[in-house]
């Protein structure tokens, strides 16, 4: 018996698959899909260490830094924010610290507000070193000045907002199936050398390890992002347009879903453009668009604590400033764009009222820890 | 040059029309007094009030159309200015009406300068000479539309007109560490840089370089908005020429309209070139 051969047609046919299969793997550059991975399994790592790193820890934070209430975990959250110059890995350990009983779901939900208060100083302080070696004030400051109001404004009102939805428990039914067999798999997987690694360290130097993994995997996150190299272009010109603030918003989100970042995102601008600058009108809504997607990653470590009301705490966060950032868009946007900028103004035309700010962001933080 | 006028016999169409005056130049062009009413009981009235017109445009005009059209203010209007093929419609200033009433419909006069096929001309205040204009250039089109339209003005006028080229900048810096020399730099300094905003001055420049024109090129720093009415303020000027927002394609649905926010918050003539 004969096996017949394919026809023509069907070998046309398979070889214009294989051809399209071979373009589109040439566009994906390995590299980068490696580093996507590396970076996504030491997150998942990460939250497992800090997970049970967590409970070792939870006495000295209630007693000894007595982080016990909603208040002092604000503070809390802010400071360690500033501590490591970003704001998901203290988002991550808020929800750490939420599940292993160290604090309690409102102090969770401040204290991941406090993280997105001291996640914006990185911009500032770069751009105060800037100040200190000579350069114009304005221009040093202005977009970290503009991206910590933003975010203090918007989150502050969000905090209100959201500590009343998080006490109605209105959002609670609302969960990600994330499917118990895919965390069974991850448990599997990570769990044995979890525990390999506590034969040789301490409980809750778990924490720390996985903290610092956190941050790690943060930089490989964004060794991955595609590289904007913009020269005198179209892409270019874009900047100098003026956009609709919901484009801008939109804008925003889109690329912090990507970038998991609000100063990558941030950052992303600069190239985007041919001299570095951007509109004033652009840049309000971008910021605040770029607020609200920052909390995936949050949402994730959330999936992957497999706890309820840890996820139900990123979600409320999200509905709150999303919340807050529609009402200032459709409502008072106008009003709360010149505010916004003539705050920046008034801090950066003199270097008292510069001092003045970055002393008040510390001290604010020092004194709710106090409470 | 074809001109279309409205008028419904008040004060405000008669400033409208004595301020549009100022762009007829020479007395053998076509004008085109409009007015529109709702029911045909109004005919007599709109009748005499294109008698007033023609009376307050006269002896210096000559070639005087009157039409009375019967439907709705805009769409009238647009109506006639395409089949007319004019170059300019001059309008009187918006009814007042509170913001509700601007969020729920928009004026008019907007969607007439959104959907004329020609520069629009909106009066607002009393009549005062065109001696000074201010014209607003973002630099995002090729070519300098307003500028083009200020120089056909120039010629059709006797009088020397003082025209400031104004481009606002509404950058700040998208990082530490960029260089902010130009965000702070007047337009002198930004020409001599050969700067991006130094093709948009000087493209105007060249324009405009005709007898009895004197421009100046100014930048200023702030919303756009906001410094085109500071400026349009504090200079005293006559009339102020602002591009249209170009609603076709992307540009439409992405940019914000600026055109629309100057034209409502304005407090003197402007004209809006599409």
């Amino acid at each position: 018996m004969t096996i017949p051969k394919g026809s023509s047609t069907e070998l046309r046919s398979r070889g214009r698959i294989l051809h399209t299969l071979t373009l589109v793997l040439k566009r994906i550059h390995a590299v980068r899909v490696l580093l996507f991975l590396g970076s996504l399994s030491l997150f998942i790592f990460a939250i497992s260490l800090m997970k049970d790193g967590a409970r070792a820890i939870s006495p000295f934070i209630r007693e000894g830094l007595s982080v016990n209430n909603p208040v002092n975990s604000l503070g809390f959250g802010w400071l360690f924010a500033y501590l490591v110059m970003s704001g998901s890995p203290v988002a991550a350990a808020a929800l750490a610290f939420f599940d292993a009983g160290a604090i309690d779901q409102y102090s969770a939900f401040t204290m991941i507000n406090g993280s997105r208060l001291g996640a914006g100083f990185i911009v500032l302080f770069i751009g105060f070193i800037y100040v200190l070696r000579g350069r114009d004030r304005a221009t040093s400051l202005s977009m970290g000045l503009l991206s910590l109001s933003v975010t203090g404004v918007t989150y502050l009102i969000g905090l209100v907002i959201g500590y009343g939805i998080l006490n109605s428990r209105i959002l609670d039914p609302l969960q990600l199936q994330s499917g118990a067999q895919l965390l069974s798999f991850i448990d599997r997987i990570y769990d044995p050398i979890v525990g390999f690694i506590l034969i040789h360290i301490p409980q809750w130097s778990l924490f720390f390890l996985g903290f610092g993994m956190i941050l790690l995997s943060f930089n490989l996150f964004d060794r991955c992002l595609p590289q904007m190299e913009i020269k005198e272009s179209q892409v270019g010109r874009i900047s100098r347009l003026v956009y609709r603030p919901w484009v801008m918003f939109i804008m925003g989100s889109v690329v912090t879903l990507m970038s998991m970042s609000v100063s990558v995102s941030l950052g992303i601008l600069v190239p985007l453009s041919e001299r570095g600058f951007v509109r004033r009108e652009n840049i309000i809504p971008y910021i605040m668009g770029a607020n609200i997607t920052t909390f995936i990653d949050t949402l994730l470590a959330a999936v992957l604590l497999d706890n309820p009301a840890a996820f139900s705490v990123v979600l409320v966060e999200m509905v709150s400033i999303s919340l807050v950032s529609i009402i200032i868009l459709f409502l008072f946007y106008r009003r709360f764009e010149r505010r916004m900028l003539d705050f920046v103004k008034w801090v950066t035309d003199d270097n008292r009222n510069v001092v003045l700010f970055m002393f008040s962001i510390f001290i604010v933080p020092v004194i709710l820890m106090l409470v | 040059m074809r001109v279309l006028l409205t008028t419904d016999g008040s004060e405000t169409s008669n400033h409208a029309l004595k301020f549009g005056a100022q762009f007829f130049g020479l007395p053998d062009q076509m004008i085109t007094v409009l007015t529109v009413i709702r029911l045909e009981s109004e005919r007599p009235q709109a009748e005499a009030a294109l008698n007033s017109a023609c009376a307050l445009l006269r002896p210096e005009i000559v070639n005087i159309q009157t039409k009375v059209r019967m439907g709705h203010f805009p769409e009238e209007m647009i109506e006639e200015a395409k089949a007319g093929q004019y170059e300019l419609i001059v309008l009187g200033s918006p009814t007042k009406g509170g913001v509700v009433k601007r969020l729920l419909k928009p004026p008019g006069m907007l969607r007439v300068v959104g959907e004329a096929p020609c520069p629009v001309l909106i009066v607002k205040g009393p009549f005062r000479p065109i001696r000074k204009i201010l014209l607003c250039d973002s630099g995002v089109e090729d070519s300098s539309l307003p500028g083009r339209f200020a120089v056909r003005y120039a010629d059709l006028s006797e009088h020397e007109e003082e025209i400031t080229i104004l481009h606002v900048m509404s950058q700040i810096s998208a990082g530490p560490g960029i260089p902010g020399k130009q965000l702070r730099a007047e337009a002198e300094d930004l020409i001599h840089e050969d700067a991006p905003e130094r093709h948009v001055l000087e493209r105007n420049i060249q324009i405009l370089d005709q007898p009895l024109i004197h421009p100046h090129p100014k930048i200023r720093h702030g919303f756009v908005v906001d410094e085109i009415l500071a400026e349009a303020q504090d200079g005293e000027y006559d009339l102020v020429i602002i591009g249209a927002h170009r609603k076709e394609g992307w540009r439409g649905f992405l940019l914000d309209d600026l055109a629309q926010k100057i034209i409502l918050q304005i407090d003197r003539s402007i004209l809006v070139v599409p």
